[in-house]
């Protein structure tokens, strides 16, 4: 149960947030920058996505992983619209794509953990493997991941098939068995940094990068869902995007169990502390009630930042989680496809 | 702690933190080390979006 009265742990979690994810991910992110750069003549620039017409229009919808695409299945109404404008998916959310008919226009991935080629397929998932590590098992996500294997082999076989089809902006802070199966199938990849730092700072590792690979530098946001975002605005040009899948957080009656840093957390704390980690937020859009971790909370919080100055309007059309503010709307699916589509 | 308290005057000597210990140092390390854990997918850098070239 999340302790509403206090959530000053979880707070204090948030604000060290910054020292924790380079605590976490900077040294396997360089290490992987250096393994990548093997393989760079495999793809091209971002820059080169400039020249390609992605979507018509100057529109986009962001389709993320959150719980709220599972409740909601944005894609049913974005097929039956007939909408034409970009459509820019997060890794975790291209096989929802995919197996629902839909080719995202482009596809963002830069998570440098070795868990994401889950979304890509593993030809060498061992059962070892899967019994050692329950973490898609367990969370609140497509009830079918439980059923790993068979998922495994679903992907396998829509990335085999859809592979080339499938233009994805490849982060070079990104693992090699994802940018292995990137290259494997026929994918178009396009190669991009994301700043690990200030690049305009002295002694910027980013910078150092970038001397190094020259490739564009990307502000992720923090996660590859704000990832999509910047993507869409900043590099193809769209002055409207859509949200979706973009929680941010959990509905509440979600078990911590099924939460992503449950087991993390629980070392950190213990277990009968959980609920002064987890933090509470009132959505008054729906007049219901999320929980959301310290990393979620952090996202959020990055994201309400970037949004003040960009150069887009940013509608979230989740219809759930805790993304909300000045300069992000929050409004149904449907009015956003009514104002972008012909009638 | 030091930059949650305030205090109500301004002291006449300039008063410097004691250094830290080499137990302090042990202490903020394992701290770091069981933290680390719950950090983020990747770095965010504040007021920043996207840089095509570096001026060098």
């Amino acid at each position: 149960m999340v302790d509403s009265k206090s959530s000053s742990l979880g707070e204090a979690l948030v604000a060290r947030m910054e020292q924790m994810t380079w605590d976490r991910i900077g040294e396997l992110s360089q290490k992987n920058i250096r393994r990548n750069a093997l393989v760079r003549d495999q793809g091209e620039s971002l820059r080169a996505l400039r020249d390609v017409a992605v979507g018509d229009g100057d529109s986009a919808i962001v389709i993320a992983a959150g719980p709220s695409i599972h409740r909601h299945d944005p894609i049913a109404a974005i097929k039956n619209s007939g909408y034409r404008g970009a459509i820019v998916a997060t890794e975790s959310a291209m096989v929802y794509c995919l197996r629902n008919g839909v080719v995202p226009d482009l596809v963002v991935t830069v998570d440098p953990h070795d868990r994401i080629k889950r979304w890509f397929g593993d030809p060498d998932l061992s059962q070892e493997e899967l019994d050692a590590d329950d973490y898609y098992r367990r969370q609140d996500m497509d009830e079918s991941v439980r059923r790993e294997r068979e998922f495994n082999e679903e992907v396998i076989g829509l990335l085999d098939r859809h592979g080339p089809d499938i233009r994805i902006a490849v982060s070079t802070t990104a693992g090699e068995n994802v940018v292995r199966r990137c290259i494997d199938t026929g994918m178009q990849i396009y190669w991009w940094n994301p700043m690990l730092d200030d690049p305009d700072a002295e002694d910027s590792v980013t910078r150092a990068i970038w001397r190094e690979n020259r490739l564009p530098l990307v502000n992720a946001g923090g996660n590859v869902g704000t990832s999509c975002w910047m993507m869409a605005h900043a590099v193809l040009g769209k002055k409207r995007v859509a949200l979706t899948g973009m929680d941010f957080s959990y509905y509440g009656g979600t078990d911590f169990l099924r939460t992503q840093y449950y087991y993390e957390i629980r070392d950190l704390v213990g277990e009968d502390r959980l609920g002064e980690v987890f933090m509470a937020i009132h959505n008054p859009y729906l007049d219901r009630e999320f929980f959301t971790d310290p990393a979620y909370k952090w996202y959020c919080e990055c994201f309400l930042e970037l949004a003040a100055d960009a150069d887009c309007e940013t509608v979230n059309c989740t219809e759930g989680g805790i993304l909300f503010g000045d300069h992000v709307a929050f409004r149904p699916l449907a009015d956003f496809l009514a104002e972008t589509t012909d009638a | 702690m030091a930059d949650i308290l305030k205090g109500n005057f301004d002291t006449k000597k300039k008063v410097e933190p004691a250094a830290k210990t080499t137990e302090d140092e042990l202490e903020e390390k394992f701290e770091r080390e069981a933290m680390k854990r719950l950090g983020g997918s990747i770095a965010f850098v504040s007021k920043k979006k996207v840089k095509w070239d570096l001026d060098d």
